[in-house]
C-alpha cells in the first residue's frame, strides 16, 4: 500500500479545570500530547482523556459542527473544538506550541470545561422563542401555509443557529449583566417575528423592549465577528429595534428615545446636539442625578457640548433639509406601498 | 478558512509629496473632544499629509441611524461620500462609529443600483452624485499605509520609550470584519505597530480589542461602566503608564466616565487615556498643552 | 413532580414529536422527557437532506402509493407492508402540521413546500430546508415543547427500566449534572433514544452518544430486539472522522480514485461510474482496500475523493459546504487536494421491536424512530425517509402511550432498586489491579465489527467478530472509572455507553451469522443471492442469561409481491 507520512509534533493543551466537589477555584493543567496534522481540538480532547487523564471533562456530541456542544474558548476566542483544526490555533498561541482551553464565559461552569446552558433555555421562554400558530390547533396538518422565497429569505440565515452560545460567552452586556437578554435569543426572536405563521408579535416585543432587552446591546459586533455558523447577528439585533420602533413609537424605551433623537438631530442641524441627548433619552431626572456631578468636572476642563442654541448648524443646512424631507416622501410612499 | 484569517495590513511607504484627504468632522470632535482635530492640525505637515475639512458634511447617524431609518441613513451618507468624491479625495474619519457607519452605507450603496439611482435622484438637487470612488478610511489606517511605519520612526522628535502603552481598538474600527476588513477582528495589530513606530512599549492584554460600553452609556449606564472599567482594571493591572485609543467615543468613556466606572467597581486607581493623534503629535514634540492635553478628565504624567 | 404519566427517553426528533403529541392527546398529562443531551443537541440536527413525503408540490402526479412501493421495493421486501402505508400515508400530514408550526421549509415559486428527487425514489417528494433540514425539524419541535410546557429532564442518562413481572414501571436514570440515581415512575415509558450504528466508532458517521443506550435498557429489561444485523453504509465517510461527505461531491463529477490513480469504479459499474447505488459503490471501495489498492494512514487505509480538476470555481460555489468539512475535519483543501475516504457506518435499520402504534410486547413501554424496528425500512432505508419515519412514528407513539397511559396505574419503584444501582455504578470505580481502559475497548470493538460484521460478512469473519465481541465482554467487567467525581463524570458516562455498544454488538453479530443471504445491507460473500424461501422474515433477540437467544417474526405482506431488486 502507498503511505502518506503526516506532519506530527508535541503540542501542549492548557485546560482550565475545576471539580467543584474538590477544588476551591479553577486552575490549569498542561497536557502534551503527539498531534498530527489535520486533527482537530476535539480529537486531540479525546486523546487526552483517553490517554492521560480520563478525568478531563468536555462535551461534544455530534463532532460534525452542527449540534453544539463543544462550545468552548480556544486561545481566547469561543468557537466549536471539533470544527477547530489545532494546526490553525497554533499562530495564535500567545505561548509558541500551548493551546489554551477554557470554559465558555458567562455562564456559571460546571466542570471544567462544561458550563451550565439552562440560563440560555430560560431565556428562551422568557422571550417566547417559538413560533404560535395564528392556525388552530384542530386544523393543522391539512394544509400548508403559502410562504414567499422572500420571506423565507428573511428568517433563512437566523435559522441557522445552532445554540452553542458562542455569542453568549463573547457578548460585552452579558458579561457586565447576567439578566441580558443575549445575542442567541435577540437572534430567534427576529427569526420569529419575522415569520407571518407567528401570532404573538406584539407580545414577544413586549417582552424585548422591556429593561435588560433589545436596547442594551452595545454593538460591538464581537456575537457576529465569533458566531461559528457566520450568521450577521447584529443584523438580527437592528432589525428587532427597527421592528420595536415601527411597532410601538419612540414612547417605552429609553433606547428608543436614544435612537429616536439622531433623526431629529440630524434633520434639523445636520448633526447631533449631545448635551441634550441625556435628557431626551432618559428625561431630566435621571440626567440631574447621573450626569450632575460629572457636568461639573467637565466645565472646569471646558468639555461640556455646546446647549443646542449654540450648536452651529453645519453649512448648507438648508439644501440638506430639503433633501432629508424629500426622502422622508419617499419613505411614506414605501410605507403605503407595502400596505397594498 | 474563514474570513478571521489574519489579514497583512500593507504597510509600503508613502508616495513623495503631499497627500490630501478629505477630512469628515465629526459629532463628537466638534462638540466635545476637540483636541483630536486641534492636534492633527498641528501635525499634519509634518508627515506630508493634509486634511480638507468638510464642513458642510453631516452628522453619519452614529450606528443608530441605518435602523431608524434605512433610507435617510443611506442618504445621509451618500452625501457625506459624494462631497469627497467632488474633491477627488478620500474620506478620513478619525472616529471609528463614523467609520463604520460610512462604510455600511457605502457597501449598502455599492451593493444596491436601485438605492444609489434612488438617492441620486435626491443629490441631483445639489449637484451631487454618489459614485462609489472614494474610498472611506480611519486616521489610523492612513498613518499605517499611506504615511507608512518608516516614515514615522524618521520623524519621531521624542521617542515614547519611557512608556509602556495600552492600545485600546474600540470595535467600529475591526468589526464586522465583512464591512471593516482591514486589521484583524479579534487580535488586530496596527495600533502597536503605530505605538512602536513612535518607540512606545505597548503592553499585551485582553481587552485591547473589546468594547467601551459607550453605545449604551444612556441606556444602561451599569453594564456600560461595567464594561469599561474591566478594560481600564486590566491596563491598570498590567503597570501600563496610559491607554491609547483610536476613537473618541472610547476615549469619551475611559476618560470621561472614569471616575464613575472605577468606583463603581471600588477600584481606586487611576490611568490617562489618550487619543491616537494626541500620542502622535506627543512624539512630534508637541507639548501636551499645544495638543490639548489638559482637556482631560484624567490627569496625566506625559 | 414524580410520578410521570409520560416519561419519553431521548429529545431527538421522535422524542420531542412524542412529547407533543401526547399533550395534545391529552393536555392533562403529565409529560417529561429525559435526555442525555440538551434536545436541541441531538443526532436528528445531524441529517441535512429532507423528508419524503408525497405532497405533489414539485411532481403533480407523485401519489402516496408510489411512496410505498418505493420504500418496500428499497427495503428489499423486508419491510411491513402495513408499516410503510401507515409511514406514506401519513407523511403529507405531518410535514404539514410540521409547516403549520414554523418548520421553514425552502419554497417552490407557487409559495408551496419544496420537493427534491432523492436515491431510490420514483417522483422528486424529498421536501427540505436548504442543506439543514434535521436542524430546523429539531429547532421548531424543541420549541414547540418550549411552547406547551413539557417538562424537561436534560442531561440524565437512562440506567435501566424497572419492570414488576410484564409491566414497566419506570425508569432509572442518573443526573450527570450531580451524579445521583433518580427513579421516574411513569405510567407509560417512550423509548426514542436514536440508532446504535456508533458501536462502528471510527467507522460510523454518527454522534460519539449514538450507543443505542434506550434499545440496550429495553433489551436487558427483556423487550426483543428485530432486525439488528442489517446496518447502512455510507460510500463516503471522512478517513478520520467517519463524518459524512454527501453524495453531492461524486453529483458534481468527483473521481473515486485508487492508490494507482485507476478510476477504478470501471470495474464495478462501468456505466453510471461513481454514481452507482450506494451498497454498490461501497462494496467496491472496500474491494478495492482488501486488494491492497487503497492509501494506507495510522487512521487505516482510505481512497481517495478527488475534485480537484472540477476547479477552484466550481468546488466554491457548488460545494461550499463538502470544502468547509474537508478542511475543519481533515485539514485538506478539495481544490488542491483529493479528499480521503472510506465507507463508514451511517444508519441502524434493527431496533426494539414495535408494532404500527409503537407498542413494544411489554406493557407500558413504547418506542419509536431509530430506536424502533416497526419496520419500514427493512433491510436498507431510502434517503428521506429516516427523518419521516422519526415524525411519524414519533406521533403516533405519543398519541398510543396518551390514550393507554389511564389503562396502567402507576406503581413505585422501590429505594432498593435504586440503591442496587449506586453500589453497581461504584463497583466500576473501585480500583483494583488489573485494569482496561475503556477508550481502548470502545475501538478495539469499532475495528472487529467493520472488519467482520462490516460492508462483506461471511461466516468465519464473523465468528471471529463473535469471538472478539465476547474477548472484549470479558475484558469489560475489568474497565475502571478513573474520575470519581459526582459532577458531569463523563468518563464513567462514556464506560456505561460502551456496555450498551457491546451488548447491541453481540446481537449485531448474532444476526449477521444466522442470516445466510444477502439483502439489502447485509452482505454474505459465502451466500451471495436473497434467499426467500428462508430468509423473508425478521430475526428477533431476547436477552437471556446475558446472552441473546434469536427467534423470527414472518414480514407483514400486503398488495405487493416480492419481486427482484433491481435499478
Amino acid at each position: 500500500m502507498a503511505d502518506q507520512k503526516e506532519e506530527m509534533r508535541d503540542i501542549t493543551f492548557r485546560v482550565l479545570r475545576f471539580n467543584p466537589q474538590v477544588d476551591s477555584k479553577p486552575y490549569y493543567d498542561d497536557y502534551t500530547i503527539p498531534v498530527e496534522k489535520g486533527i482537530t481540538v476535539l480529537r486531540a480532547l479525546n486523546y487526552i482523556k483517553e490517554h492521560v487523564d480520563p478525568t478531563v471533562s468536555f462535551r461534544a456530541f455530534c463532532q460534525a459542527g452542527i449540534c453544539g456542544s463543544c462550545g468552548m474558548r480556544i486561545n481566547g476566542i469561543s468557537k466549536l473544538a471539533c470544527t477547530t483544526q489545532v494546526w490553525d490555533e497554533l499562530e495564535k498561541c500567545k505561548t509558541p506550541n500551548v493551546i489554551k482551553v477554557e470554559p465558555l464565559r458567562n455562564m456559571p461552569q460546571i466542570k471544567d470545561l462544561i458550563v451550565d446552558m439552562d440560563p440560555m433555555v430560560d431565556k428562551m421562554k422568557k422571550y417566547s422563542n417559538w413560533i404560535e400558530s395564528t392556525m388552530p390547533e384542530s386544523k393543522m396538518g391539512e394544509k400548508e401555509f403559502l410562504i414567499a422565497e422572500e420571506e423565507f429569505q428573511e428568517y433563512d440565515k437566523a435559522t441557522d443557529c445552532i445554540l452553542c452560545a458562542s455569542c453568549m460567552s463573547e457578548c460585552s452586556i452579558l458579561r457586565a449583566n447576567k439578566e441580558y437578554v443575549a445575542p442567541a435569543i435577540l437572534l430567534k426572536s427576529y427569526r420569529m417575528n419575522a415569520d407571518s405563521r407567528d401570532g404573538i408579535h406584539e407580545k414577544r416585543m413586549e417582552a424585548l423592549v422591556q429593561d435588560h432587552g433589545v436596547w442594551d446591546c452595545t454593538h460591538c459586533y464581537r456575537c457576529q465577528e465569533t458566531c461559528v455558523k457566520n450568521i450577521p447577528i447584529m443584523d438580527a439585533i437592528h432589525g428587532v429595534r427597527e421592528e420595536a420602533l415601527e411597532m410601538r413609537g419612540a414612547k417605552d424605551t429609553s433606547g428608543a428615545r436614544h435612537a429616536e433623537a439622531f433623526m431629529d438631530d440630524i434633520q434639523k442641524k445636520g448633526k447631533l446636539v449631545e448635551a441634550t441627548l441625556p435628557v431626551r433619552t432618559n428625561g431630566l431626572g435621571w440626567t440631574l442625578t447621573n450626569l450632575l456631578p460629572m457636568a461639573f468636572k467637565m466645565v472646569l476642563k471646558r468639555r461640556t457640548p455646546p446647549p443646542p442654541p449654540l450648536v452651529k448648524p453645519s453649512k448648507g443646512i438648508k439644501k440638506f433639509r430639503e433633501e432629508f424631507q424629500e426622502m422622508s416622501e419617499h419613505v411614506k410612499q414605501d410605507q403605503k406601498d407595502r400596505k397594498h | 478558512m474563514s474570513n478571521r484569517t489574519r489579514r497583512i495590513v500593507n504597510t509600503n511607504l508613502g508616495e513623495p509629496g503631499m497627500k490630501r484627504y478629505a477630512y469628515y468632522l465629526s459629532c463628537i470632535n466638534e462638540a466635545m473632544t476637540k483636541e483630536v482635530d486641534r492636534s492633527i492640525d498641528l501635525w499634519q505637515k509634518d508627515l506630508d499629509i493634509e486634511f480638507v475639512k468638510m464642513h458642510e458634511s453631516v452628522c453619519c447617524g452614529g450606528s443608530n441611524l441605518d435602523y431608524v431609518s434605512p433610507k435617510h441613513f443611506a442618504l445621509v451618507n451618500a452625501r457625506n461620500i459624494a462631497m469627497a468624491e467632488k474633491l477627488g479625495l478620500d474620506l478620513v474619519t478619525s472616529c471609528n462609529t463614523c467609520l463604520l457607519t460610512i462604510r455600511s452605507a457605502k457597501q449598502k450603496l455599492d451593493a444596491s443600483p436601485e438605492l444609489r439611482d434612488e438617492v441620486n435622484g435626491i443629490l441631483k438637487k445639489e449637484g451631487l452624485e454618489y459614485k462609489g470612488t472614494s474610498e472611506v478610511r480611519h486616521l489610523l489606517w492612513v498613518l499605517v499605509e499611506d504615511v507608512g511605519l518608516d516614515t514615522l520612526r524618521q520623524k519621531v522628535k521624542v521617542p515614547l520609550s519611557n512608556y509602556k502603552i495600552a492600545p485600546f481598538y474600540g470595535c467600529h474600527i475591526l468589526r464586522p470584519s465583512t464591512v471593516l476588513g482591514k486589521d484583524n477582528p479579534l487580535e488586530p495589530t496596527t495600533l502597536d505597530l503605530v505605538i512602536d513606530a513612535l518607540g512606545g512599549k505597548t503592553i499585551e492584554y485582553e481587552h485591547k480589542n473589546k468594547c467601551c460600553g459607550f453605545h449604551t452609556l444612556l441606556v444602561a449606564e451599569e453594564e456600560s461602566l461595567n464594561v469599561a472599567a474591566e478594560a481600564l482594571k486590566e491596563a491598570i493591572d498590567r503597570n501600563a503608564d496610559f491607554i491609547v485609543t483610536p476613537c473618541p467615543l472610547c476615549h469619551t468613556v475611559l476618560d470621561g466616565y472614569q471616575s464613575k466606572a472605577l468606583k463603581q467597581a471600588n477600584i481606586n486607581k487611576s490611568i490617562p487615556v489618550f487619543h491616537l493623534s494626541e500620542m502622535v503629535g506627543l512624539a512630534l514634540g508637541y507639548t501636551p498643552r499645544q495638543l490639548g492635553i489638559k482637556r482631560h478628565i484624567v490627569g496625566g504624567k506625559a | 413532580m414524580k410520578p410521570f404519566d409520560i416519561v419519553v427517553v431521548g429529545g431527538g426528533g421522535a422524542g420531542l414529536y412524542a412529547a407533543m403529541e401526547a399533550m395534545k392527546t391529552n393536555p392533562s398529562l403529565k409529560v417529561a422527557v429525559l435526555s442525555k443531551v440538551y434536545p436541541n443537541r441531538s443526532h436528528t440536527s445531524a441529517a441535512q437532506g429532507g423528508a419524503n413525503a408525497a405532497l405533489g408540490n414539485t411532481a403533480k402526479d407523485d401519489t402516496v402509493e408510489m411512496h410505498i412501493f418505493d420504500t418496500i421495493k428499497g427495503s428489499d421486501y423486508l419491510a411491513d407492508q402495513d408499516a410503510a402505508e401507515v409511514l406514506c400515508s401519513e407523511a403529507p400530514k405531518i410535514i404539514r402540521e410540521l409547516d403549520n408550526i414554523g418548520t421553514p421549509w425552502s419554497r417552490l415559486d407557487d409559495k408551496t413546500i419544496a420537493q427534491r428527487p432523492f436515491g431510490g425514489a420514483g417522483r422528486p417528494r424529498c421536501c427540505y430546508c436548504a442543506d439543514k433540514t434535521g436542524h430546523t425539524i429539531l429547532q421548531t419541535l424543541y420549541e414547540q415543547c418550549l411552547r406547551k410546557g413539557v417538562k424537561f429532564f436534560n442531561e440524565y442518562l437512562v440506567l435501566s427500566l424497572s419492570v414488576d413481572g410484564s409491566r414497566s414501571k419506570g425508569l432509572i436514570a442518573m443526573n450527570m449534572k450531580n451524579g445521583k440515581i433518580e427513579a421516574f415512575p411513569a405510567r407509560a415509558v417512550i423509548f426514542a433514544t436514536g440508532g446504535y450504528a456508533k458501536m462502528y466508532w471510527n467507522r460510523s458517521s454518527n454522534a460519539a452518544g449514538n450507543s443505542g443506550d434506550g434499545q440496550a435498557v429495553a433489551y436487558r429489561a427483556g423487550i426483543p430486539l428485530k432486525d439488528m444485523e442489517f446496518v447502512q453504509f455510507h460510500p463516503t465517510g471522512l478517513r478520520k472522522s467517519g463524518l459524512l461527505v454527501t453524495e453531492g461531491a461524486r453529483g458534481e463529477g468527483g473521481y473515486l480514485v485508487n492508490n494507482k490513480g485507476e478510476r477504478f469504479m470501471n470495474r464495478y459499474a462501468p456505466e453510471k461510474m461513481e454514481l452507482g447505488p450506494r451498497d454498490l459503490v461501497s462494496r467496491s471501495i472496500e474491494t478495492e482496500i482488501l486488494e491492497g489498492r487503497g492509501f494506507d494512514s495510522p487512521a487505516g487505509p482510505y481512497m481517495h475523493l478527488d475534485l480537484t480538476h472540477l476547479g477552484s470555481e466550481l468546488i466554491k460555489s457548488r460545494l461550499p459546504q463538502i470544502r468547509e468539512m474537508s478542511m475543519y475535519f481533515e485539514g485538506v483543501d478539495p481544490i488542491e487536494e483529493p479528499i480521503p475516504i472510506r465507507p463508514t457506518a451511517h444508519y441502524s435499520m434493527g431496533g426494539i421491536d414495535t408494532d404500527i402504534f409503537g407498542r413494544t410486547p411489554m406493557d407500558g413501554v413504547y418506542a419509536a424512530g431509530e430506536a424502533a424496528c416497526v419496520s419500514v425500512h427493512g433491510a436498507n432505508r431510502l434517503g428521506g425517509n429516516s427523518l419521516l419515519e422519526i415524525l411519524v412514528f414519533g406521533r403516533i407513539a405519543g398519541h398510543t402511550a396518551a390514550e393507554e397511559a389511564g389503562r396502567h396505574e402507576a406503581r413505585e419503584i422501590s429505594r432498593q432498586e435504586i440503591e442496587e444501582k449506586e453500589q453497581e455504578l461504584r463497583g466500576l470505580m473501585k480500583p483494583s489491579g488489573h485494569y482496561e481502559r475503556y477508550g481502548e475497548l470502545r475501538e478495539e470493538l469499532g475495528d472487529t465489527l467493520a472488519q467482520n460484521v462490516g460492508i462483506f460478512r461471511e461466516a468465519s469473519k464473523i465468528s471471529k467478530g463473535i469471538e472478539d465481541i465476547a474477548a472484549l465482554k470479558e475484558r469489560f467487567r475489568h474497565v475502571r472509572v478513573f474520575d470519581s467525581s459526582d459532577v458531569f463524570n463523563t468518563n464513567l458516562i462514556q464506560v456505561l455507553e460502551l456496555q450498551n455498544m457491546l451488548d447491541l454488538a453481540e446481537t449485531v453479530a448474532a444476526g449477521a451469522y444466522v442470516r445466510e443471504e444477502s439483502r439489502g445491507s447485509h452482505t454474505r460473500t459465502d451466500f451471495p443471492v436473497r434467499d426467500d424461501e428462508k430468509w423473508h422474515k425478521h430475526t428477533t433477540y431476547t436477552y437471556e442469561n446475558g446472552k441473546p437467544v434469536l427467534g423470527e417474526k414472518p414480514v407483514t405482506m400486503g398488495r405487493y409481491e416480492l419481486q427482484e431488486r433491481t435499478y
